[in-house]
């Protein structure tokens, strides 16, 4: 079962790397498990049975959000806005724990065995899933969203975008965020500012040539 | 004008006697940088003598400053000032949360919430930016903290961040506290929140607070070298608490227990703390596993994750894994820091059933009364409220004072044979102000008047009292020798001053210490060795000074003064030397206002002489040295066969002790006689209105 994992992350990573020098498009974030946590060297072989983290695969290299490591500090918030805003906002930042801190993703009816800080303490770091299809440019009415070159993603144009919060709605996970204060909306870029600035290592931005030799010491090939 | 930076420029006020809702221009009161300083400020300016903390003319402040919601390491802290019933003068304390609490007021757009008057029926305060409201509480009243945040949650969406008290508030029992973010409690003001009947503060806010223009770029790369190089770990403990192959150093005391093969065990997959030598950010966070160092090995499996305040990378608080609080009616999961874990266990006074303070009913014990204290709003006034329990159990005063009946309803024989289960009935009673057993969480002060226990109960070994003002000692004499002692006597709560705590505390060698002491406070005599002390020395006061002017100074700006300041760090390519200008830095990157550690301290030493006069104020005498700084017996009869000032004792010495208060007043400017601040002085910090109205009550030196 755990090989057939690994086999099945890695064919995924090449195809998803493929897909990305050919088309130069975004593609969805994908939960993997703790056995592939642990090919990728973090956390510990075997325990832990379901989907503890989330990669994201980027021209650059994979961005890896680990649940299990994320303490809720929100550093990550306040180190992307300043970055990408010149200012700190838990609302317009890129990256979302805030609105997850206290009963996770939804409010569960008993809140104490729930998630988030009130409940299992398990946090949720949210961010761009850059979508195949993303809804956000699909129905931007000023074309506002499109892919970026440098960046690798879906990236909004400040100078097009009209605020009407078309996007916030049109993505299901709500991620782009209209500042109140510019009317412009922002979204993940992949910066990477929010992993380097990460007390636990809870989000990392691992390189191309990291993942290969992380997965040449345990024996996989990438290419 | 230029823009206001790093603060919001506004403050909000709420009347709930007359209901009216308003804001101010918050700049008015800079020179007090926010927190503490506003706080103490408005108090000063708006409070008359003779108020009482539960009488509808007192107000309570609750503030923050330039640094919170700016991602400044540490920055997550919220000051409340207030005058505090505990207090025999009813004079003004701080009390100080973490959370989310402060940030949340900032991205509203308030840097303090100033709450006046009294409501007549139970309310809460909603805030949504520019929206605020008072709303009915009526169904609120009565709840615990978790259920009333969950409440307002339910009705504000589930990002917003609620302060609010329990029971014990709702009830004016005098240590009872405000509590945000599930654990994050402020000590001592539950009861002035319920004498106005405001059950909770529900806020949230779409704001970003702005840092100064065009310094993004800078403030992310003085944060990258202070995680890197400065910041070390719980209470700025520099080396690792077991010998790792990279550190030249280690100390077993040290809060730094990270090392390989220790877990956050629960986590799912487990995560591996490992060693965090400096150099790495993202390693800073797991340097402290504080489930391990609070409440023991037992722990390391019990371990879901490291908690904390916002943007804090130290997670002082530690989340648990613990089915066994479901047969008591609880989830299974508890989370807290130090005090608030190790306080249960003091009340539990013969022990636990296994006999081991580390074993694992301790550690149920500890998790156990944790939930109850934070979800009734019970503050454990430094883990006093068990050494009194204690006094006037063991001293058979509770079979005397209660009446028989409510007596032999308490169930003593789980207090006897160490049963956790006695924590439910102790908390209870206390909180729902049950009989007369509550009296017990009245506070040293009033628990004597209550039940007269006269001088044995003040002098008694292994009470921890200080002084008449009736607070337990937080890093006396034991700390520092006269440095500790002096920071003891100013405040009117405990003094929960870590700025010299966690600089004796660091783990480095004393040679290394006493050279960081020279160049810091202008020679190594101004830290002696422990349990070695010297006579007093003017290096001492300015050890002392600085730091209890860095004390406010953190709770004004505010950032945690559990962490800073960084006096030391535990990189060796700095020889540890920390950087005592960062708070500066911080400063000029976030308001966009140049300046130096020279301007900051002392606008530290305006805060601090302001609260002195707050004091002088509410006591109604000048005369502080008398009336107000006194220390407590133990501190010079310790070890009766040894001598002070020698090897083996922390005792300290009567006449030595005077010339050291003499030397501290000097050092402030103080009148050497009364311990009062004198007019010049008060000018020369910009204060001649206080000046003034301390004249007009006939209260200057």
């Amino acid at each position: 079962m755990l090989e057939k994992e690994i086999q099945g992350f890695i064919e995924k990573l090449r195809t998803r790397r493929e897909f990305l020098k050919i088309s130069g498009k975004g593609i969805t974030t994908m939960a993997v498990t703790a056995s592939v946590l642990n090919l990728l060297g973090c956390g510990k072989s075997g325990e832990g049975s379901d989907t503890p983290a989330t990669v994201t695969v980027t021209p650059k290299g994979i961005l890896i959000a680990q649940r299990n490591r994320c303490v809720g500090c929100q550093k990550c918030e306040m180190v992307c806005s300043i970055k990408n805003n010149g200012k700190a906002s838990s609302y317009i930042s890129r990256i979302k724990v805030a609105r997850n801190y206290n009963y996770g993703l939804t409010m569960a009816a008993d809140y104490a065995t729930g998630e988030g800080d009130y409940g299992n303490f398990l946090m949720t770091q949210d961010a761009c899933r850059q979508c195949k299809d993303p809804q956000c440019m699909a129905q931007c009415p000023a074309k506002a969203i499109a892919y970026s070159e440098t960046t690798g993603t879906w990236t909004v144009d400040t100078e097009k975008c009209i605020g009407c919060r078309t996007c916030e709605h049109a993505c299901p996970w709500n991620m782009p965020t209209v500042d109140p204060e510019t009317e412009k909306s922002g979204k993940c870029i992949l910066c990477g500012t929010c992993a380097e600035h990460c007390p636990t290592g809870a989000l990392q931005m691992m390189p191309w040539k990291e993942v290969t030799v992380r997965l040449e010491k345990k024996g996989y090939k990438l290419s | 004008m230029a823009k206001i930076t790093g603060w919001t420029g506004k403050l909000l006020r709420v009347n709930l006697s007359t209901g009216s809702i308003s804001t101010q221009d918050s700049m008015k009161y800079k020179d007090f940088i926010g927190g503490s300083g506003f706080g103490h400020k408005i108090l000063f300016d708006e409070v008359p003598a003779g108020t009482k903390a539960l009488d509808e003319a007192n107000k309570l402040i609750i503030a923050v400053g330039p640094f919170t919601g700016t991602g400044v390491p540490s920055s997550g802290r919220t000051n409340i000032v207030s005058l505090s019933p505990t207090n025999p003068y009813h004079a003004a304390t701080d009390s100080h949360m973490g959370g989310n609490f402060g940030p949340w007021m900032k991205f509203a757009g308030y840097d303090a919430i100033v709450i006046e008057g009294a409501s007549k029926s139970p309310v809460w305060l909603r805030i949504e930016d520019d929206k605020v409201t008072i709303e009915d509480a009526s169904g609120l009243w009565g709840k615990g903290t978790r259920d009333t945040s969950a409440e307002i949650a339910k009705i504000m969406g589930k990002e917003a961040c609620v302060a609010s008290i329990g029971q014990a508030g709702e009830n004016l029992i005098n240590l009872s506290s405000i509590v945000n973010s599930n654990s994050h409690s402020a000590g001592g003001h539950g009861a002035v929140l319920g004498s106005k009947k405001l059950k909770a503060i529900g806020i949230k806010g779409t704001k970003a607070v702005p840092i100064a223009d065009g310094k993004a770029e800078d403030w992310l790369k003085l944060n990258d070298y202070f995680m890197k190089e400065i910041v070390g770990a719980n209470n700025q403990h520099v080396v690792p608490s077991t010998p790792q192959p990279w550190a030249e150093y280690s100390d077993p005391g040290s809060r730094w227990t990270g090392q390989k093969d220790l877990f956050w065990g629960a986590a799912e997959p487990p995560v591996e703390t490992g060693e965090c030598p400096p150099g790495n950010t993202n390693w800073v966070g797991l340097r402290t596993q504080k489930g391990f160092f609070d409440l023991g090995p037992v722990a390391e499996e019990r371990t879901i994750r490291m908690d904390g305040c916002h943007s804090c990378p130290i997670r002082c608080h530690s989340d648990m894994l613990v089915p066994e609080l479901e047969k008591y009616g609880l989830s299974g999961y508890a989370t807290s820091t130090c005090i608030n874990y190790s306080s249960p266990l003091s009340i539990m006074i013969k022990g636990t059933a296994d006999g081991d303070s580390k074993g694992m009913d301790a550690f149920i014990t500890k998790c156990l009364g944790s939930r109850l204290a934070d979800d009734y709003g019970i503050w454990s006034n430094y883990a006093q409220l068990g050494r009194d329990f204690k006094y006037v159990y063991e001293h058979g005063i509770l079979k005397e004072k209660l009446p028989k009946e409510e007596y032999d309803s308490i169930p003593w024989d789980l207090l006897e044979k160490g049963d956790p289960a006695f924590l439910l009935e102790f908390y209870k009673r206390i909180a729902l102000k049950q009989g007369e057993f509550y009296h017990v969480a009245d506070g040293p002060y009033w628990l004597d008047k209550a039940w007269n226990l006269g001088k044995d109960y003040w002098a008694y070994k292994g009470n921890n009292i200080w002084s008449k003002m009736a607070f337990p000692k937080h890093h006396s004499n034991e700390a520092g020798s006269h440095v500790g002692t002096l920071i003891q006597i100013f405040k009117n709560r405990d003094a929960n001053s870590h700025t010299h705590m966690n600089f004796i505390g660091a783990g480095l060698p004393i040679e290394v210490l006493k050279e960081v002491a020279g160049e810091v406070w202008g020679s190594p005599d101004a830290l002696d060795k422990p349990n070695d002390y010297t006579p007093m020395n003017i290096y001492k006061a300015k050890f002392a000074k600085w730091s209890m002017d860095r004390n406010y100074l953190h709770d004004s700006i505010t950032v945690c003064n559990y962490t800073w300041p960084m006096t030391v760090s535990p990189s060796k390519s700095r020889n540890y030397r920390g950087d005592t200008a960062i708070e500066a830095k911080f400063f000029s990157l976030a308001t966009g206002i140049e300046t130096t550690e020279a301007e900051l301290d002392l606008a530290g030493e305006r805060i601090t002489t302001l609260a002195r006069c707050e004091t002088i104020k509410r006591m109604g005498t000048v005369n502080l040295r008398k009336e107000h700084d006194v220390i407590p017996d133990w501190v010079f009869d310790a070890d009766p066969d040894k001598k002070a000032y020698t090897p083996g004792t922390v005792k300290l010495d009567r006449k030595d002790m005077e010339t050291a208060i003499t030397m501290l007043y000097k050092e402030y400017g103080w009148d050497e006689k009364t311990g009062a601040p004198t007019r010049a002085t008060l000018e020369r910090l910009g204060m001649k209105d206080v000046a003034d109205q301390l004249e007009s009550l006939k209260l200057l030196p």
